[in-house]
């Protein structure tokens, strides 16, 4: 009898979302489609806020002051992804403590692209364009998924993601365009970022268990591959346009397709860097765990300040917690669920 | 690590008439700091001229989750006759669902201002919470709510990438 009436629940979300619905916090749904979510909305909030390191450090090295002032506000606009992201996956249930906690201490996983150094200045240019212009593609498929608050936080972020591709492009057109030196400079930083920008959308789509379902429910309209190739089809002539190449000897453009294709992604460096063991993951975290340490006494004189406040309570309001359901409570779990 | 404070939800106003959206939420320990962080966060980007914050433990939202108990309906406790902000979807359709503040309706209670909602006119009624416990920016604070539109480099319509990539193709000088 209870799996009839979950087997009609899990037939009804299903119809929503073939609706075209928004799924909203605190409509019914099934706990998988609850946890892929928060899997993958704290993974991309993490990204946003481990990814501010690999750039931060040029923004005392910039060439000039106007691209220090884009660099500064394209790092300021990683930091507010994050709590958008962050919030978003609140809505499901989850902590912003347990997530920050889960990167803290190593557990959560976040965009391997960004355990690679930035060795250049170049490297923000390249950065820009193949890693910021990789996450707008995904971004947009994601602004159009099923949950609500997800899906509202990828329409602002991808507007603001048009700047940061923009003024890597922007770079990489006039480097391209400049001296013997600057031209180079602009082909090594392609060079190194091309690699770790591909692997950005994912394991192959035979290695992506989680992609069926992602797709079936709305939060995925295109698989990994899918988006890789539009990726490859849209960078590859572009680059060519400015003279520039992708370190790729096997790229080809296959009439046949209508594609362009090259070589297969050395999956080992892929999950090496994954598991932890890439150039730059300890110092990642190391630079987290520090910022993390650095910003204590501002939390505590935050706290103290708002406790000295009149009608200031744990919850900023007088005595009506209890009576209020929170606004985004999770659903109950379904019994068979809540004992695996 | 429990040092993460209560949360607010965020209604930002672009621009004058415009309306209320929800924008997000943010965490801290009183409504000003609320309304500081939300500055931070949600005034970047296109424009902003007036921030609320609520607190979220004070909303009330639809449809009712149901809970272990089985009741479908908050706690009815009735309270002074006040006004009740009402927040809601204009469609359930496509990406640009968003959650904006429709009006109030005068209530006793979240679940009697839940009843009267409808009334505002929306595909989906999200929210209900007591006007009184909006934290609203001062009209003092606009200055600060200008760093959007006052930094043009900031916006990606003042990069002509498409332009000069297309000039390229063509053969034409590439520089802008």
């Amino acid at each position: 009898m209870a799996d009839e009436a979950y087997k009609g629940q899990v037939a009804a979300f299903e119809a929503r979302i073939a609706r075209g619905e928004k799924i909203e916090p605190g409509d019914w749904m099934p706990d998988a489609y609850r946890k892929q979510l928060i899997r993958m909305i704290s993974q991309h909030a993490h990204s946003e806020v481990v990814g501010m390191l690999p750039e931060g450090v040029w923004i005392t090295r910039a060439p000039n002051l106007r691209r220090k002032m884009v660099l500064l506000a394209k790092v300021q606009d990683e930091a507010g992804h994050g709590q958008y992201l962050y919030h978003a996956a609140e809505t499901l249930g989850v902590g912003r403590d347990e997530m920050i906690a889960a990167l803290l201490d190593g557990r959560a996983k976040y965009a391997s692209v960004f355990n690679y150094p930035t060795l250049g200045w170049a490297d923000v240019a390249a950065i820009g364009w193949l890693v910021d212009g990789a996450a707008i593609m995904n971004q947009t498929m994601l602004a159009h998924c099923s949950y609500g608050p997800y899906s509202r936080a990828m329409v602002r972020i991808c507007a603001e993601e048009g700047f940061h591709k923009k003024q890597g492009q922007e770079m990489i057109i006039r480097y391209a365009a400049g001296t013997a030196t600057q031209r180079a400079m602009a082909q090594e930083a392609i060079d190194r970022w091309w690699w770790p920008a591909l692997m950005m959308f994912g394991p192959h789509d035979s290695a992506s268990s989680n992609t069926p379902q992602l797709v079936r429910w709305g939060i995925k309209t295109k698989t990994n591959d899918q988006l890789r190739q539009e990726f490859i089809d849209d960078m590859v002539p572009a680059l060519q346009t400015l003279g520039l190449s992708v370190p790729d000897p096997e790229m080809r453009y296959d009439a046949a397709t209508g594609h362009w294709a090259g070589r297969e992604i050395d999956w080992d460096e892929f999950w090496r860097v994954i598991q932890g063991d890439g150039p730059m993951n300890a110092s990642r975290l190391d630079a987290r765990r520090q910022a993390h340490e650095d910003g204590r006494w501002v939390r505590e004189a935050a706290a103290a300040y708002g406790e000295k406040q009149p009608g200031s309570g744990s919850a900023g309001e007088q005595g009506r917690k209890e009576s209020l359901l929170p606004p985004c409570a999770p659903a109950p779990l379904h019994p068979s669920e809540s004992t695996t | 690590m429990n040092d993460q404070w209560p949360r607010y939800e965020v209604f930002k106003q672009e621009r004058d008439g415009g309306p209320f959206r929800n924008v997000g939420s943010v965490h801290a320990p009183d409504a000003e700091m609320a309304l500081l962080n939300a500055r931070d966060v949600f005034a970047r980007r296109p424009a902003c001229r007036c921030l609320w914050v609520v607190p979220a433990a004070a909303i009330v939202a639809t449809p009712i989750v149901v809970n272990a108990a089985g009741d479908a309906e908050p706690d009815d406790v009735s309270g002074p006759l006040e006004p009740y902000a009402v927040c809601g979807k204009s469609s359930e359709r496509q990406a640009m669902t968003y959650v904006d503040y429709l009006g109030r309706v005068e209530a006793r209670s979240a679940a009697e201002a839940l009843r009267a909602a409808p009334a505002l006119g929306a595909a989906r009624i999200w929210w209900v919470f007591p006007e009184r416990v909006i934290s609203r920016s001062d009209p003092e604070d606009a200055p600060g709510l200008e760093a959007a539109t006052g930094k043009l480099f900031r916006m990606s319509n003042q990069y002509h990438t498409v332009v000069t990539m297309q000039k390229i193709r063509r053969g034409d000088e590439g520089e802008e």
